[in-house]
């Protein structure tokens, strides 16, 4: 497990772990099962193909409790599962080469900066995203970098961004800032759908 | 505070849990800002678009009863577990110790009393033991395959019967590599192969006390894992996986080729 190039800032990604590491749930690891749904949902997002999904979060869970025994607690339980399964993700993906290294997505130069009105797409923008269907944000969230994927779904599936911030491995403020820049690359993307 | 500052707030705005003092402050500047009313009523519109369009499954059913056979494996296993370099065999023989003593007074008992049923099923559930020990092994390979031209050598002076090692004649079926382990109260070849991304255990054992079929091999499951065994002579064969019926039997037919059965 771990980052890859260009992929996450270094941070406190150390620090987080050790919290979540002396949060973890003790010897009743039947405890990870309350999460197979968010696991599920962000492993298919990330393979995008129902069977690799499932072997995505079997393995995720074998790795997970071949840890298990030096944890306790289980208040970041999820987010740890969730850390878990995108690094294991990540090192298939590297491994396997399927698919370029993806640079940061809010780097430099790439648009939508806090400081420019990038952001703004009419006054219809609103009315417009009203009128989008599923199979539109499905193609503009796959053209996304996996780190921006990543925030936007957890996001949506209702992870703080305290949790967020230990699935990513980042500062909770780097959190907030990538997330605005994803969902800003999301409207982007969006626009080529809207009529 | 300006637009810029304002920008990174808004959805926190939108979902209304700013702090009270920063939200007051975006407030005022709000009201006077149509550019940034604007901005608000996107990010609202964002969200709402996602909450509509992005789908929620859950996990499929065969998935969680294969999470939930991982998740009860005994604790003591889940400690024991090493690191992806240490051998399985060092790991899996003292986890064995407590449901091998367990499992077999359990199958002893139950051939003593004609209870064939219920020994096939605690059978069974100790060869899916055996196969999520190797899941969760990761690298539990101590002779890793170069084919089975390797492997089957590698066994010899390491047990008192000679398994055969089936090469992979399926398609996607590879031979990752073998160990020696202990199935119940006995040695086993443990022979690990994978199908796509699937993982397969092929334990070989001395046949004689066990529950085999007398015919052609047998399939039973347990926790969403499929578990076929078949004779061959001396030598009894179980196949672990949780790759679907049709897939499995096509391999264990090209297995039983080799063996025989």
């Amino acid at each position: 497990m771990g980052s890859g190039p260009n992929r996450e800032r270094p941070c406190d990604a150390g620090l987080l772990i050790g919290k979540v590491v002396s949060d973890a749930p003790g010897e009743d690891a039947t405890a990870a099962l309350a999460h197979a749904d968010a696991l599920y949902r962000l492993a298919l997002h990330l393979a995008r193909d129902p069977s690799d999904a499932q072997d995505l979060v079997q393995e995720t869970f074998t790795r997970a409790l071949r840890a298990w025994g030096g944890f306790a607690g289980g208040t970041d339980l999820r987010a740890w599962l969730l850390r878990i399964l995108r690094n294991t993700f990540l090192d298939r993906e590297r491994h396997a080469r399927r698919h370029p290294v993806e640079g940061d997505f809010d780097e430099e130069g790439h648009g939508s900066s806090l400081a420019s009105d990038a952001w703004l797409r009419g006054d219809r923008e609103p009315e417009q995203l009203r009128g989008l269907v599923a199979d539109d944000v499905g193609a503009a969230l796959r053209e996304l970098p996996e780190a921006a994927r990543t925030l936007i779904l957890l996001d949506q599936d209702g992870l703080s961004e305290a949790e967020l911030a230990l699935v990513l491995g980042c500062a909770v403020g780097t959190v907030k800032s990538r997330l605005w820049r994803a969902r800003a690359r999301l409207r982007e993307r969006l626009a080529d759908y809207r009529k | 505070m300006d637009c810029g500052d304002l920008r990174i707030q808004l959805l926190d705005l939108s979902r209304h849990r700013l702090p009270r003092g920063l939200g007051d402050e975006s407030g005022r500047h709000l009201e006077g800002c149509p550019a940034c009313q604007r901005a608000l009523e996107v990010e609202g519109a964002l969200d709402d678009l996602l909450e509509r369009t992005v789908a929620r499954p859950s996990a499929p059913p065969e998935l969680r009863e294969r999470l939930s056979g991982l998740a009860s494996a005994p604790a003591s296993t889940r400690a024991r577990l090493p690191p992806t370099t240490r051998p399985w065999r060092r790991a899996a023989v003292p986890a064995l110790a407590v449901g091998l003593a367990l499992a077999l007074a359990g199958l002893l008992v139950d051939r003593r009393l004609g209870d064939a049923a219920r020994a096939e099923a605690l059978f069974t559930d100790e060869l899916v033991n055996d196969h999520l020990r190797v899941l969760a092994g990761q690298r539990p390979a101590e002779v890793e395959s170069g084919g089975s031209h390797q492997v089957k050598p590698w066994f010899e002076g390491r047990l008192d019967f000679a398994p055969e090692v089936p090469s992979p004649a399926v398609a996607d079926l590879q031979l990752r590599g073998g160990a020696v382990g202990y199935v119940l109260d006995r040695r086993a070849a443990v022979l690990q192969y994978t199908l796509r991304l699937h993982r397969l255990t092929l334990l070989v054992v001395r046949a004689e006390g066990l529950p085999w079929p007398a015919g052609p091999a047998r399939v039973t499951g347990a926790r969403g894992f499929q578990v076929l065994r078949w004779r061959a002579g001396e030598l009894g064969y179980a196949l672990v996986s949780d790759v679907g019926g049709a897939d499995l039997a096509g391999v264990a037919d090209s297995f039983q080729a080799v063996t025989g059965r």
